[in-house]
Order: structure tokens, then C-alpha cells, then sequence
């Protein structure tokens, strides 16, 4: 059977296997009452015939075709079999063609070793599918059992739930380790070919290697000063525009909005957030960008037409609602009664939020603007476009600068040897802006955490 | 005027009659008077033809079961109900002949002469000292900053707080025990030099102990204050208070002399609710 049909078919025995033991137990009448619901019991038999079944399936899919190869060489004949591994490489090579694409090989041996292999194929085949039903019908049997009554079937099935809890949230954990260690692991390759302080210090960045050594300007140099230096000022510029915009206008939705202009202004920013980067990556290019450089030449001033303002700006606009959404939930979360004690004390209600709320709210909106501050660093597309590519060392914003995160897709963009400094380059990029970003995030953590206990 | 029972049309209600307030509701000289006081939330109304006066320097103390409308009435007292949209009041209130709800009256400053401490102690995520010097700051009551410490010190004195944090006036005032809070709330409260103090329930959330600090200073400040408390123990009401009002289902049943109402309530339902047969 195929993986599909056995999987429905396991499915539907676990759904019957529920079903009967619901039954089963919703009838019980034995001499004490049990001791948890018959929908316990039922889910718990419905486990017992999937979870081994499925189990043993994904065990199977994943030995089956080292076995099959197996197979496929203690079929080889003898003269065959005592040539060179390449050649019997070569073999094995063919005879995956030959069943792939469905067509008959010409060679003799090929075809007998097709033959082996399909037969093989159909033996694990049957072997699985009565392998499952064996375990599908135990599972089944045992639930429909006595033995099922015996079971605390209500602390068995919390049990099951929390290891599929913590196996999920494994997932996450597994897979960020992962990623940093991929990271990491290249990033070493970089720092042995390039000095880790060349890089953290170097204030030139151009990274061109050779492919030979013959070849003019085989010396790249990969200091990473006026990236990070053009990252820092256009999240800066970004900053500057979304933190008092955000935080004004959730002062405005949580103080001051009726619950019916709220319910409608509040989405409606979201939306800003829903945007996709590359529609602001234009936006920014061919309208935010000559815009600033008309301006700017009208009263005399050199502007580049790529601008690290540009791109502020409109990277500003974009991470405005993080601000004023995170803001308005930390701010709305101050406790009415704090409102009322500043207000029964004759304050005014800007006097209550100046003085009484905002404080009470900072370390929340401290961390709401950290998380729009990591978001800036990490943004990319908007920065490819308006930006440029030139890694100036310049905090001047009217001229052209890169970050970080460009120049991670420049590295990387195109076809790419993984073993010059100048691919390896993207991951040790990474790794420092991942750094830098995970810093920011578990400082937002810590303030918000601080927060959470303020009123308690 | 003083023994005058208000007759009004109302509907006709199944806890028997109690239209019309019985005692003495109405004083000459009064620091605050109602009259006919109604006041809805929406389409529900809370308080129906409320005629009460307050007397200068002493503790009245409204009493009655939850839900009967007594923390509405004292929150029109200065306009705490301004807060909720939907909340309208009619009638007339009065503080020394000026009408509350008249369109010149600022609400601010109705607040600093009107203060009110609530049910549950609030102080600000702030230090002792600035939970107390926060009205007077806003107020600009003080002129340079050692008149600031001196409200301070006084208010804290007066709250009978200041012995027990004298020591450290940079303490948030949230590291307080419940008892103390309520007090630097009091505190906070006598400092912006209000008129009448409105108390909602000012040792609900507070142990025994606590609670008798905080009568004996209500006792104490009655020589400088109006007091108005909300309580829903009536032993607390008879401990502190000169006058009390027993609310029922959003009317005053009965006003009178604390004594005169615990020993001789006129009113049934009053009896029934002083005697614990309900509420």
C-alpha cells in the first residue's frame, strides 16, 4: 500500500478504535464508577492504535531505501559485484534511472536488477502495511481490552498532551540552535581566513576576492564598521520618525479615542505593518528618494539619489504601528485606578498621562520601541532599494549608505563558491546582526518582564 | 427644614414604600447639598431623587447593600462620574452655594477641593515622597522645593503615616503594606488642602488592624475636613461617623444621627439592614 492509503487507513482505524471504545465505556456498568470520562478512554485507545502505527510508518519510510539498496547489491553477480565501488556506483545509478523514468534499459544486467529491486519494493511494501495492521488491530484489541478499565486513562492522557506539548516547542528550539550553529560554524570559517578584528574594526569594506591569484585586486577588505555605521543611522533615522508618531498615537487610541473610532483606527495602522517590504522598497525609491533630493537641491544642497534618509523615512512609516500598537495595549493595561487617583486629585487628564501613566507604562513602551528598533535592523528590502549599495563611512543622511542586511544579499545573490571569504562574509554578517538583534530582544524581554510585575 | 420629608412620585416598587427619605436629610448650613439628585448609566437608572445634605466638619457615612447606588452618589460629589460617558446626573449639587455641575465650574479644581480616596489603596508607581507631592506639583502650591517638603512632611504627619516612613521617603509607594498604601493615599489626598474628603470603602481591602489606624485617623481629620465615607460595615459607620444615610435600590431611605439610626431606625427596611435580617 502506498504511504497515503495506509496513513488514511490508519486514521480511520484510530477514529473507529474512538469511537467503539466511546461506546464501550459510556455503557459501563461495572460494580465502581470509573475513574475518568469515556472520552478519555476513547482518545486513550485511539492513541494506542495510532501512535505505534505511525510511529513504526515514519521508522520505516525512512529505513526503507537503504534497505532496498541492500537488496539491490546482494543480487549483484558475482563479476559484477567484485568491480570497483565506481562501477557498481555507476550500476545502481542506472537501474534508479531505468525506474524512475519508467523505461527499459538496454543492458541485461540493468534490467535484472530492476526486476530484483521491484520486487523488493512490493515485499517492504507488504511487509509495512501488515506490519501497521498488526499494530492498529493490538492497539485496537488492547483499548477494547480489560486491561483499558485499569488505566488511568484521564492522567494518561494529560501525560500525552504535555509530551506533544513539549515536542512541539522542541521544534522551535531545535531549530533555532540549528540555524545559529550553521551560522556559527561559517562564520569560523570566515574568521579563520579573515581576522576577527579586521572585520569588527576594519573601517573599508569592498568584498572582492580573487579567483586566482594572478588577478588584480585579489585583496578584499571586509571591515565591517561602515555597514554597521549605515545600519545604525538608518535605523536611527527610522526611529526618530516612528517612536513620537507611535507612541502620540497610541497616547491618543488608549487616553482619548472613543471605543468605536479605536476598533476601526487601530487595524487600519496595523495595516501599515501588513504592507509588504518591497512595496515600501519603491515607494521609498521612486518617490520618497527624488522627492528629498529635489528638495535638497532646490536650497543648495548635494543629495544623493539614493539616501540613507529616504530610506529612514520610509522604514520609519513602516515600523510606526509596532510602536503604537504595542504602546497602546502596555498603556491600556494601567490599572483605571491610577487614573482615578490622579484625576480625584485635580489633575488634568494630559497632567494624569504626562505624569502618572506614561511613567507607569515606560518600561512597556521601552520595550515596544526596542522591538521596532530590532525590526529596523533587520529590515532589508526597503534599504536595497532607496539606500544604495555603496559602503560609505558617512553619518551624513543625504548621502548613499548599506547595511548589514544588503550586503548579506549581495554576498549572496547569484552563483557562489562557499568557500571564499567573500560568500563566508554573509555569515559572519549574520551572526553579528543576529547578535545584535537577539541583545535588543532579550533586553525588550527583561523590561517587559519588569513591567508584568509592577502591579502585583 | 430640618425634620422636611421630600414626597415625589416614583413608580411603585415591590420592596415596599420608600418613596419619600425619612429623617433628618436636610441641615442648615450644609458644606455639600443634593437635591433631587437622579443619575443614570444608559438606559439603567442608579439613583433616584437623592436629597442630601452634608455638614461642615463631621463624618456622614452612607451605608447600604452592594448595588444600592451609594459609590455613584459619592462620585457626583466631584465628578469622578464625568470619567464614564454614559453616566448622566440631574439635579441639583451644591459645594458652599456653588452648583458642582454648573458649566463654570472647572472639574479640576472642583477635584483638588472635592479629594477622594478609593476602595482600593492606588499610590502611584512612584516614590512615597512624589505619591505625595504629585497634587501639590500640579497645583503649584509650592513655590520653591523645601515648601514641597513641608506639604510633604505635614500630609504625611496628618495621615499619621510619617514616623513609619520618615526613613525612606524614596521607597516606592507600592512597597507599602495595604494599610500604610491607604494611608499615603489619604496622605496624598490632604495635600493639594481639600475641603471634603469622599471615601469609597477606605478599609474594604485592609486587615483589622489596618482598618482601626485608618477610623481613628478619619476621626482625627474631622476637625479640618468634611468627610463623606462609603462602608459597608455597619459597626464602621457607627464608630466613625456623626450622621448616616442608609441607600436603598438607588434611594435614601433614611438619614439621621448615627446614634438615632443604630438605636432607632424609623424606617423598616433600614432596621431590617442594621439588624443583618438582609443586605
Amino acid at each position: 500500500m502506498q504511504v497515503t492509503s495506509l496513513f488514511l487507513m490508519i486514521v480511520g482505524l484510530g477514529l473507529l478504535a474512538f469511537f467503539l471504545s466511546f461506546q464501550r465505556s459510556a455503557r459501563y456498568n461495572g460494580p465502581t464508577r470509573l475513574r475518568s470520562l469515556p472520552h478519555h478512554y476513547a482518545s486513550l485507545t485511539a492513541v494506542w492504535t495510532v501512535f505505534p502505527a505511525l510511529l513504526l510508518m515514519i521508522v520505516w519510510s525512512i529505513i526503507e531505501p537503504s534497505y532496498l539498496q541492500q537488496k539491490i547489491e546482494a543480487s549483484l553477480t558475482t563479476e559484477i559485484a567484485d568491480q570497483s565501488s565506481d562501477a557498481i556506483g555507476l550500476y545502481l545509478n542506472r537501474v534508479h534511472l531505468a525506474i524512475a523514468s519508467g523505461t527499459v534499459d538496454a543492458d541485461p544486467v540493468v534490467q535484472s536488477l530492476v526486476v530484483a529491486y521491484e520486487k523488493a519494493a512490493l515485499q517492504s511494501r507488504y511487509l509495512n502495511t501488515a506490519m501497521v495492521l498488526v499494530l492498529c488491530l493490538g492497539g485496537i484489541t488492547l483499548g477494547l481490552s480489560k486491561i483499558l478499565f485499569k488505566v488511568h486513562a484521564r492522567v494518561g492522557i494529560e501525560r500525552l498532551l504535555k509530551a506533544f506539548l513539549i515536542l512541539c516547542s522542541g521544534v522551535a528550539i531545535v531549530t533555532t540552535i540549528g540555524i545559529v550553529l550553521s551560522v556559527l560554524f561559517e562564520s569560523i570559517r570566515f574568521f579563520n581566513a579573515v581576522s576577527v578584528f579586521d572585520f569588527m574594526f576594519g573601517t573599508s569594506w569592498s568584498p572582492q576576492t580573487s579567483i586566482r591569484s594572478d588577478q588584480v585586486g585579489s585583496s578584499g577588505s571586509f571591515g565591517a564598521v561602515p555597514l554597521f555605521l549605515g545600519t545604525l543611522l538608518i535605523s536611527l533615522i527610522a526611529m526618530v520618525i516612528a517612536v513620537p508618531v507611535g507612541l502620540m498615537t497610541a497616547i491618543y487610541l488608549s487616553e482619548y479615542a472613543t471605543g468605536k473610532f479605536r476598533t476601526i483606527a487601530k487595524p487600519t495602522l496595523e495595516v501599515l505593518a501588513g504592507i509588504p517590504t518591497v512595496v515600501y522598497g519603491f515607494f521609498a525609491a521612486l518617490t520618497i528618494a527624488p522627492f528629498i533630493r529635489n528638495v535638497g537641491e532646490s536650497i543648495g544642497l548635494s543629495v544623493a539619489s539614493e539616501s540613507a534618509l529616504a530610506a529612514g523615512i520610509v522604514m520609519g512609516v513602516m515600523i510606526i504601528p509596532f510602536v503604537s500598537s504595542l504602546s497602546d495595549d502596555v498603556i491600556r493595561a494601567v490599572p483605571q485606578s491610577m487614573r482615578d487617583g490622579s484625576l480625584a486629585l485635580g489633575a488634568t487628564r494630559s497632567e494624569t498621562i504626562k505624569k502618572v501613566i506614561i511613567p507607569a507604562a515606560l518600561p512597556g513602551i521601552v520595550g515596544s520601541v526596542l522591538l521596532a528598533a530590532s525590526r529596523a535592523i533587520g529590515e532589508t528590502m526597503i534599504v536595497v532599494m532607496a539606500a544604495g549599495l555603496a559602503a560609505n563611512l558617512t553619518v551624513n543622511p543625504l548621502e548613499a549608505v548599506t547595511t548589514v542586511t544588503v550586503q548579506i544579499v549581495t554576498l549572496l545573490t547569484g552563483d557562489q563558491e562557499f568557500d571564499s571569504p567573500k560568500t563566508l562574509a554573509a555569515f559572519a554578517l549574520g551572526l553579528m546582526l543576529f547578535v545584535t538583534t537577539l541583545l535588543l530582544n532579550v533586553i525588550a524581554l527583561h523590561v517587559v518582564r519588569r513591567y508584568r510585575e509592577q502591579y502585583e | 427644614m430640618q425634620q422636611r420629608n421630600k414626597k415625589t412620585a416614583s413608580p411603585s416598587l415591590s420592596l415596599g414604600n420608600f418613596a419619600s427619605t425619612i429623617g433628618e436629610n436636610l441641615l442648615n448650613d450644609a458644606k455639600i447639598s443634593t437635591r433631587d439628585v437622579n443619575v443614570s448609566y444608559g438606559d439603567k437608572q442608579a439613583i433616584y431623587d437623592a436629597s442630601l445634605d452634608i455638614g461642615r466638619n463631621q463624618v456622614i457615612a452612607l451605608i447600604g447593600p452592594s448595588g444600592c447606588g451609594k459609590s455613584t452618589f459619592l462620585r457626583c460629589l466631584n465628578r469622578m462620574n464625568d470619567t464614564i460617558g454614559i453616566c448622566k446626573v440631574s439635579g441639583k449639587l451644591m459645594l458652599d452655594g456653588e452648583d458642582i455641575y454648573a458649566k463654570k465650574m472647572d472639574p479640576v479644581l472642583l477635584r483638588a477641593r472635592v479629594g477622594m480616596v478609593f476602595q482600593k489603596p492606588n499610590p502611584f508607581p512612584k516614590s512615597i515622597y512624589d505619591n505625595v507631592a504629585y497634587g501639590p506639583r500640579i497645583h503649584g502650591l509650592a513655590r520653591s522645593n523645601a515648601e514641597v517638603d513641608e506639604i510633604v512632611i505635614t500630609s504625611l504627619e496628618k495621615a499619621g503615616l510619617f514616623e513609619e516612613v520618615k526613613d525612606r521617603l524614596n521607597a516606592p509607594g507600592t512597597s507599602l503594606s495595604g494599610g500604610q498604601q491607604q494611608r499615603l493615599c489619604i496622605a496624598r489626598t490632604i495635600a493639594v488642602s481639600p475641603e471634603v474628603i469622599l471615601m469609597d470603602e477606605p478599609a474594604s481591602a485592609l486587615d483589622p488592624i489596618a482598618t482601626a489606624i485608618i477610623e481613628e485617623l478619619i476621626d482625627e481629620l474631622r476637625q479640618n475636613y468634611t468627610i463623606v465615607i462609603v462602608t459597608h460595615s455597619m459597626q464602621q459607620a457607627a464608630r466613625v461617623s456623626q450622621r448616616t444615610a442608609y441607600f436603598h435600590m438607588g434611594r435614601i431611605v433614611e438619614v439621621g444621627d448615627t446614634n438615632r439610626i443604630f438605636t432607632n431606625p424609623r424606617h423598616e427596611m433600614t432596621e431590617n439592614y442594621i439588624t443583618g435580617k438582609f443586605g
